[in-house]
């Protein structure tokens, strides 16, 4: 595959410098890696004080007032403080992985940002195997969890781990097995091309397009990467009533930062691989109606792409402050004995749909 | 699981009651007493398989306040003040029992407005101390939503006694012989007004939690409690009523002005979690139902009778017990010469219904422990006194 | 993090290094202040009160400090909601000592700043938080509203947007605070602020006097409450079996058993008492075990419920001229039963005599010993260690007698009328 790919404007750009040496590939590689970084950042910052706007909305509260104009300064200032604060160290911890481990999800988060096509001309790298690289980058963010929990030689957070890594590793078949059914029936495992199988009209959309599959397979994916993402009602690594804080309980300013972060960072990415794998990525909701579409093209497509993001995450917000959070066999069986058995199904249905030619509506 | 008597290990202090014959090495984790579920200072030192717990046992006396050794170097009234921050959630069901006490030792009456007064702000608070229940029983489960709506409806009472007593927790209402000041004048208004604000919080709760498949799924067939243990181990209140015995003081042996009022006692049949939680949720509009008889059949005339200049209990002892949110309460007093006590007793009844706690948890996950100390619904300083 | 506390050591000596040291603090300290985690941890009262300031009606996430972390490593205040007892004490020095720097305490409430209600006569409660760790912002009040905790929370954030990283919040070293009566205290800095407005307010008084001449001072006058009815208690209602059918029951079982303060009773006299006071009897110490299992497994009496179990001393206080009265029992150890079927109570006491004993370690030493009743009711079990931890009371047989309520290393029993401890200050009035 080619690094750099007329699908990435910056690329365009650092390539037409001329810089000896495959230069250009390090510089848009760092280019790119800080875009991403940025986009992370600033975005999970953001979705803090999001969320505690909307879990304030749930639960007829105001949420943060006070630092700048409807406290949208409030994360910004817990970042800040989480920076300067004392970094404690639990006696008999493993050091080097307990600094390691807060650093594993986030990275998670930005290897699978990094593939999302944001826009037409907006994506850091478009690999041929942009959806089983999905499926492994994935991976990595459990590992930071185990070992974080580890690491911290606290009952608390060993409990916390090993249940995320119990959940996680389950879970995480389930979104695998849920991309597999979209590569099937797409028949394509590059993440652009699996947008722009999407044109055409919003009926297009993969989340309607195998008659009925795909609205299961979106909904199954919803709940599952709900699951892998940690959050609540599944945050059984970090239930707060139950373990204290789980696997991060020992981390403190930094580290702490990191896991939080990491959250959101994660949570952007999950919902860009399903804006990106179902609701037609960047491409605008077109109705067919050539005024209309006309108009609809016009906007960028990073302004629909982060609606559909923003949609998902508000969505995913609704479910962490509504549920009461299952038990840690319950949440197993949910997987193994439900879940993972109607996602073979969709698989199977998804290659009986293919070879029939049914795909397309 | 597989129980078998201890027999070689070393074990922490109060673990001395079995081992499970698995092959697999079990562990200890310390809970509390800084722990954001265990309602305050409780501290439950647990053996565990895995996640599944093999025993619990709970470590006391981390709000242990010497009230009965201070209370025997003060008068009655001041002993009174003391019963508020007992049980916080039931102040007044603390000073009514008290009160009980002294107005048996020295022949006081009520007036009939005054045994109102006492039945409302009762009743009103039994609903407020279940609507905390239902918050951290919602907040145990994960649904952390519960906890902001309970808290919100518990407002609207606490304002009535902010008006009402001056005080929103520790309200130290009543006296022997009534309460210490009469109620506002359209105080009958202002309890329906809140009663329906609270009757239309309930139905949203049902449709928040009750109805809910998750919270089905994590309470039924979960800390069972037979008929017999629970009344061997001295449980009282909704633990004891969940498991299906009919025992409420009102009902049995009515203080006050029960028997003039219509109510009926909810009863569990499993004894679960599930079964406890619904009892209190009942317990809610029962009250709300008693609230609207008393309100309908208001007195008026005086609200106490006369005040006496000092409390001189006669020799002997004196008893008085009502039910509280939470169980029955008593207060025993053994009196001497002087106006303070020889001897106050209190009995607590989180104390009894805490006994409940590791016969029920064994076998089941540490999410459930959670959740099974919350239908509990224990208050430790009214534990630890 | 430390690297930032060496700035201004790096920093300050260059050329306008003061003033990016100013900006960060500025910067430092405004996320600092408004981004305060408090750490769950309440013990009483007080934190019902701390819990109702962060739900809707009062809502402390305006301040950014509704996220109340349960690990103290995340947390940057302790509230401390709530009496802090001895036994407390260790975990609070534990948990302050877990909270990364920099660390900020409120102490909520009267019984964390001074002790409040329980500052004389107790044994346990200590008296002030501030003698333990070091507090930033007291809250008195009992409990003190939810508004009163923001008042103070704000003033937090005052005295922390003051702060700077050239005089560093790191403080290692727990204060042990000789005790001060905070009363006394506060009473000596309101004079001496008296003292200093007192020229100002002369003037001010002097002016309003010659501005109004006609102004005469508001005189409160006491409102008495209207007279009310001195009326007689009407006869109690009783509930479940009648005293005298119990009493026939109990004494054609027992007839050595008799009731307290009344030994001679019969049918009749029974019949008379106030029928809602339980029967008190009293069973030599021999038939303990035989009468408590009798009554449980009377059909007739039905006395399931094990209602409490407690204990009397009645050791007198010395008599002036330094004699005690012997006494033949010293201990009463009272055992109420209820029944869940009739709901009548039915009370029973044994009388327990003292131990014998050496004068020096009587304060400190077990003085009595009953058989347990876990065999018959295992919810016996913590009312008995209660009762052990509380008078020292022996009950053989028990599972695991250890104490209830005080400390493991705690020396002597509270609730015994000889019980003397350091910290037990009498009422000075």
């Amino acid at each position: 595959m080619d690094y750099i790919q007329t699908t990435n404007f910056i690329g365009d750009w650092v390539r037409g410098l001329g810089l000896p040496w495959g230069l250009d590939r390090a510089v848009n590689g760092i280019l790119g890696a800080l875009t991403i970084a940025g986009v992370v950042m600033a975005g999970a910052t953001l979705l803090v004080w999001v969320e505690r706007k909307v879990s304030a909305l749930i639960q007829s509260r105001l949420g943060p007032m006070r630092v700048g104009p409807w406290g949208i300064l409030q994360s910004v200032a817990d970042i800040l403080k989480l920076l300067v604060k004392e970094i404690l160290v639990p006696n008999g911890a493993d050091r080097l992985v307990y600094f390691l481990a807060p650093m594993l999800p986030l990275t998670a988060a930005f290897m699978v940002l990094a593939v999302i096509p944001f826009g037409p001309t907006l994506q850091v790298a478009n690999p041929d195997l942009g959806v089983p690289y999905l499926i492994a980058m994935g991976g990595i963010g459990v590992l930071g969890i185990l070992i974080g929990g580890w690491a911290s030689n606290n009952k608390f957070s060993l409990l916390g781990s090993l249940r995320s890594g119990a959940q996680m590793v389950s879970y995480e078949i389930s979104v695998a097995v849920i991309l597999l059914f979209i590569t099937l029936v797409s028949g394509t495992t590059d993440l652009r091309t699996l947008v722009l199988t999407q044109q055409g009209t919003v009926l297009d959309w993969w989340v309607f397009k195998v008659p009925g599959l795909g609205l299961a397979a979106f909904v199954l994916y919803l709940i599952s990467s709900t699951a892998e993402l940690n959050r609540a009602p599944f945050d059984i690594a970090e239930a707060e009533q139950e373990i204290a804080a789980g696997y991060h309980t020992e981390y403190s300013g930094m580290g702490f930062a990191m896991f939080f972060l990491a959250e959101y960072g994660n949570l952007i990415a999950s919902a860009g691989v399903a804006a990106t794998c179902f609701l037609g990525g960047f491409l605008p909701p077109a109705i067919g109606v050539p005024a209309v579409d006309r108009a609809l093209f016009a906007v960028p497509g990073l302004v629909w792409f982060a609606l559909k993001v923003a949609a998902l995450i508000l969505g995913y917000m609704w479910f962490r402050w509504t549920f009461p959070r299952p038990r840690v066999d319950q949440l197993m069986a949910l997987e193994w004995k439900f879940l993972l058995p109607v996602n073979l199904g969709l698989l199977s249905l998804g290659a009986l749909f293919t070879a029939m030619g049914w795909v397309l509506p | 699981m597989e129980l078998v008597p201890a027999t070689d290990q070393a074990l922490p202090p109060g673990f001395l009651t079995a081992r499970s014959g698995r092959a697999t090495e079990e562990y200890f984790i310390n809970m509390g007493p800084q722990h954001p579920s265990t309602h305050g200072v409780l501290r439950l030192v647990l053996r565990l398989d895995g996640e599944t717990v093999v025993e619990v046992v709970p470590h006391l006396g981390y709000i242990h306040r010497g009230i009965e050794k201070q209370a025997e170097a003060q008068t009655y009234l001041q002993y009174l003040h003391l019963t508020d921050r007992m049980d916080y959630l039931s102040s007044h069901h603390n000073n009514h029992a008290v009160c009980l006490a002294i107005e048996k030792a020295m022949g006081i009456g009520v007036p009939e407005r005054g045994e109102y007064i006492r039945i409302i702000v009762d009743e009103l608070q039994r609903i407020q101390s279940h609507l905390v229940f239902f918050a951290c029983f919602g907040a145990d489960l994960g649904a952390l939503t519960c906890i902001l709506q309970g808290f919100k409806a518990r407002e609207y009472i606490t304002d009535l006694f902010d008006a009402v007593c001056g005080s929103r927790l520790t309200m130290n209402f009543f006296r022997p012989g009534g309460s210490v000041r009469d109620v506002p004048e359209d105080f009958t208004d202002r309890v329906r007004a809140v009663c329906g604000k609270v009757d239309a919080m309930l139905a949203e709760f049902d449709r928040l939690l009750t109805g809910n498949l998750i919270t089905k799924e994590r309470a039924r067939g979960i800390g069972v409690l037979p008929r017999a243990e629970a009344i061997a181990l001295g449980c009282t209140g909704p633990v004891l009523r969940g498991s299906g015995v009919d025992f409420d003081l009102r009902k049995k042996a009515p203080y006050g002005y029960y028997d003039r009022f219509e109510f009926s006692v909810p009863l569990g049949e499993a004894g679960d979690s599930w079964d406890r939680y619904l009892i209190r949720m009942e317990e809610m509009r029962q009250s709300l139902r008693i609230l609207e008889q008393a309100c309908r059949s208001f007195p008026g005339g005086p609200y106490r009778s006369k005040e006496k200049p000092a409390y001189r209990l006669p020799t002997g002892t004196w008893f008085g017990a009502v039910e509280t949110p939470r169980g029955v309460f008593s207060t025993w007093i053994v009196a001497e010469k002087g106006e303070k006590p020889w001897r106050i007793h209190s009995r607590s009844p989180s104390l009894a219904n805490l006994a409940a706690l590791n016969p029920m948890c064994v076998g089941h996950k540490i999410a459930d422990l959670i959740t099974i100390l919350a239908t509990i619904d224990p208050v430790i300083p009214d534990m630890d006194r | 993090m430390g690297l930032i506390q060496k700035l201004p050591a790096v920093v300050d000596p260059l050329p306008g290094g003061r003033h990016l040291v100013d900006a960060v603090d500025t910067i430092v300290n405004w996320a600092r202040a408004n981004s305060l985690w408090p750490l769950t941890f309440g013990t009483s009262c007080c934190a019902i009160e701390m819990m109702a300031s962060s739900m809707p009606r009062y809502d402390i996430s305006r301040f950014g400090s509704e996220v109340f972390r349960a690990t103290p490593r995340q947390a940057d205040l302790i509230i401390l909601a709530g009496t802090i007892v001895d036994k407390m004490v260790e975990v609070l020095k534990t948990l302050y000592e877990q909270l990364p720097g920099p660390k900020y305490v409120i102490a909520m409430g009267s019984c964390t700043i001074s002790g409040g209600p329980f500052i004389y006569d107790n044994y346990s409660v200590v008296k002030g938080a501030d003698r333990i760790i070091p507090v930033d912002v007291y809250i008195p009040g009992c409990p003190p509203r939810p508004e009163a905790l923001f008042h103070g929370l704000l003033l937090l954030q005052e005295k922390i947007k003051k702060e700077s990283l050239r005089r560093p919040w790191v403080d290692t070293t727990l204060h042990t605070a000789p005790f001060v009566n905070p009363f006394t205290r506060a009473a000596l800095e309101w004079e001496t602020q008296e003292k200093e407005r007192e020229p100002a307010a002369a003037e001010a008084r002097a002016k309003f006097a010659a501005e109004n001449p006609d102004f005469k001072p508001f005189k409160a006058e006491r409102v008495l409450p209207p007279p009310m009815p001195d009326l007689p208690r009407p006869a109690g209602k009783g509930a479940g079996l009648p005293h005298g059918e119990l009493f026939d029951l109990v004494r054609a079982a027992f007839p050595s058993v008799v009731l307290h303060k009344n030994e001679g009773a019969d049918r009749a006299s029974v019949d008379a008492l106030p029928s809602d006071a339980p029967l008190d009897f009293v069973v030599p110490p021999g038939e303990y075990l035989a009468f408590a299992r009798f009554l449980r497994d009377e059909p007739r009496l039905a006395l399931d419920l094990f209602f409490d179990l407690t204990a009397v001393d009645w050791e007198q206080p010395p008599a002036p001229n330094g004699a005690t009265t012997p006494l033949a029992h010293r201990f009463h150890l009272v055992v109420q039963l209820l029944s869940t079927v009739h709901g009548h109570l039915v009370f029973f006491r044994v009388p327990l005599a003292e131990n014998e004993v050496p004068d020096d370690s009587r304060k400190t030493a077990v003085l009595a010993e009953v058989p347990s009743l876990v065999p018959l009711w295992p919810g016996a079990n913590f009312k008995e260690r209660e009762a052990y931890d509380m008078f020292g009371i022996r009950f053989s047989g028990h599972p695991d007698l250890r104490r209830l309520l005080n400390p493991e290393t705690f020396e002597g029993f509270p609730l015994r009328k000889d019980f003397t401890h350091p910290a037990m200050v009498k009422r000075p009035y």
